[in-house]
């Protein structure tokens, strides 16, 4: 069985955003896998130890992807694919879906995982519009992988309960991080890791243009960030219980009207 | 990628229990084993032997990470994996395949019994007595302070086997299973801080030995050095871990707290102690790795591991006391963490050897090589 998961690298979300100019700040951030994919790569890892798999990671991004790719060949996976290219910094979901069209394009595989979103812009869309380009059957939001007469089984958490959804092989499914826990990476594991094949691919290596990639990303594009408003401070009312039942009364009542 | 594994491990399963275990006086076993499992108690003692075979500066930068969760898992993860070097260093094959992989594995925990109540820093004046028999070696004598002893299944023991007429004595160590015949464990002391670690006092009534389990010959002296040196630097990591910790909670406080209008953050006098606590910190994290690095390339680390011993062991003193002002009356109870941290630094610059051993280390050496 071929499992391939798309990963991508994210800011650490420990750390401290940093927005200026409507830019988000990527200097002395540290990048990690996301938590999502971390997820997918647990499940596979699961499944590899149950029946058997080839796990293989594809990652778009600079060089911090390297680490994030590295962390998911410490926890387990098999193999792992870096496409790099100066063209595809600051890609959007739609042209880093093209890219990985190109990828998969004549590659054999079972079926491809990726997060249900990235914890970076939480969009959410690279998963289905890959599915589309490579017309593949399309699940999202998976909550448990297993197999059974030649197709996965997927519990999907839906709005009102968890389906039981059988895919047929291939197909691509995006994971929710309330799959599982995912591993931490044993000491051997991050050894072993070093000696695991990473192969490097340019766009010219996957038969793609910076033109085509610029013209995808084209179709939808980001403005500006912004951090969320800041919390305004609560009021604090003081004084002996009789006052503090009755301003809390008049507030309840007049402000916030909800009596 | 070694730090960040060491990281994730003590957020998921070690900060969230620490504030339990030091007040329900727990032994974290079963986040024992599950280090060992990921390699983290036997980082450097080679494949062979089921160890991650890393070096010492990765060994180092795991203990910082795990001590800024609990300091108590770190020493008796510091204590493990001294054992573990002393059998990879001086242990025979058969001693190695009888321990080692246990130890390395974290299946089973190890124990180092020099310190006696009557000789701490004077280690050469320990009263332990090893006597050979017709069938091998009776041990007899009282071990204090021992980390990890209700828990470990092999003690290494150092016993002094003769004594010349000027009163220098030969000190031997011995690798004493647990289930060994006279070998009683007290129960565990309360202790002021890194409560949720293991100390015990073993003691050896007749206790007998078959001739194999001396480990390192002769060289029962030069076991003993060698293993408090390398533990030195473990233990400053340690510290460096601590730290850490006090000052994450220092600057939160700082930010949060409000005192005069604003934030305490925004005065000086708060600015300047976080600055010096920073400074300090950094200066203890690189003399550390310094000696870590000196061990790795095989020259002498005596001095260095001393240096990185003593002063991030004084250095954690005062910033934790530094941390826990900043905090003002809320550091002084069990709810804020550096009141925690305040207690579990104090034994720092006691065990491994105290401060005062370590500056005649220090001392005596330079004096004697001479200073360029």
């Amino acid at each position: 069985m071929k499992i391939f998961i798309c990963c991508k690298q994210v800011p650490d979300v420990a750390m401290t955003i940093q927005i200026k100019d409507g830019k988000f700040i990527s200097e002395g951030m540290n990048y990690v896998l996301n938590a999502y994919d971390a997820s997918c790569v647990e499940e596979s890892l699961v499944l590899k130890e149950k029946y058997g798999a080839e796990v293989t990671l594809v990652l778009i991004g600079d060089e911090a992807g390297k680490e994030a790719l590295r962390k998911g060949l410490a926890m387990g996976a098999d193999n792992a694919f870096h496409i790099m290219d100066p063209a595809l910094n600051q890609i959007g979901s739609q042209a880093a879906a093209k890219v990985l069209q190109a990828f998969f394009k004549g590659r054999d595989f079972d079926f491809i995982l990726t997060g249900k979103q990235a914890q970076d812009s939480d969009m959410g869309l690279a998963g289905g519009i890959l599915s589309e380009m490579l017309n593949l059957p399309y699940v999202t939001n998976a909550v448990g992988l297993d197999m059974a007469d030649n197709k996965v089984v997927v519990r999907r958490q839906g709005d009102e309960g968890v389906e039981v959804i059988h895919m047929p092989m291939p197909s691509l499914i995006t994971c929710s991080n309330d799959m599982n826990d995912p591993r931490i990476p044993s000491l051997k594991g991050i050894m072993a890791s070093k000696k695991k094949p990473m192969e490097q691919l340019s766009l010219a290596d996957l038969g793609l243009s910076a033109d085509e990639v610029l013209r995808e990303s084209k179709k939808s594009s980001l403005k500006s960030f912004s951090l969320p408003p800041a919390r305004k401070s609560g009021a604090k009312i003081e004084g002996d219980a009789q006052t503090l039942v009755a301003t809390l009364m008049e507030k309840l009542t007049k402000e916030a009207k909800v009596l | 990628m070694i730090s960040e594994m060491a990281r994730d491990f003590a957020q998921d399963k070690v900060i969230p229990f620490a504030m339990h275990w030091d007040q329900s006086h727990e032994f974290p076993l079963e986040t024992l084993r599950e280090m060992g499992q990921l390699g983290l108690l036997g980082m450097t003692i080679s494949e062979e032997f089921e160890g991650a075979g890393l070096d010492t500066v990765s060994y180092a930068l795991a203990v910082m990470e795990i001590s800024k969760g609990c300091s108590s898992v770190a020493v008796t993860m510091c204590v493990n994996h001294l054992v573990g070097s002393i059998l990879q260093d001086y242990g025979s094959l058969e001693q190695k395949e009888r321990y080692l992989k246990d130890l390395a594995s974290g299946r089973e925990i190890g124990s180092f019994c020099l310190t006696e109540p009557q000789a701490g820093s004077d280690a050469q004046n320990q009263k332990t007595r090893a006597t050979k028999t017709d069938r091998g070696w009776l041990l007899q004598g009282k071990k204090a302070w021992i980390t990890n002893g209700t828990y470990a299944s092999v003690f290494v023991v150092t016993a002094v086997t003769a004594e010349d007429a000027s009163g220098k004595k030969e000190i031997t160590a011995f690798l004493v299973p647990r289930e060994a015949k006279g070998l009683i464990l007290g129960k565990p002391e309360h202790k002021m801080g890194q409560c949720a670690s293991n100390t015990i006092e073993v003691t050896l009534e007749g206790v007998e030995l078959p001739l194999d389990a001396v480990i390192g010959g002769e060289n029962g002296f030069k076991v003993m050095m060698n293993g408090l040196n390398s533990g030195r630097i473990g233990i400053a990591a340690l510290c460096c871990g601590i730290a850490r910790a006090a000052i994450r909670e220092a600057v939160n406080y700082a930010n949060e707290r409000v005192a005069f209008g604003s934030p305490i953050a925004n005065l000086q006098a708060i600015q300047f102690k976080i600055a010096d606590m920073v400074t300090s910190l950094e200066a203890a994290e690189l003399l550390t790795l310094k000696a870590a690095w000196i061990k790795d390339s095989g020259k002498n680390y005596m001095e260095a591991a001393s240096m990185a011993k003593v002063f991030a062991s004084e250095m954690v003193n005062r910033v934790t006391a530094e941390a826990l002002q900043i905090h003002g009356g809320n550091g002084y109870v069990r709810e804020y963490l550096v009141e925690k941290l305040y207690r579990d630094a104090r034994i720092t610059t006691i065990y491994e050897g105290t401060s005062e051993i370590q500056r005649l280390v220090i001392g005596r050496g330079v004096l004697k090589k001479g200073f360029l």
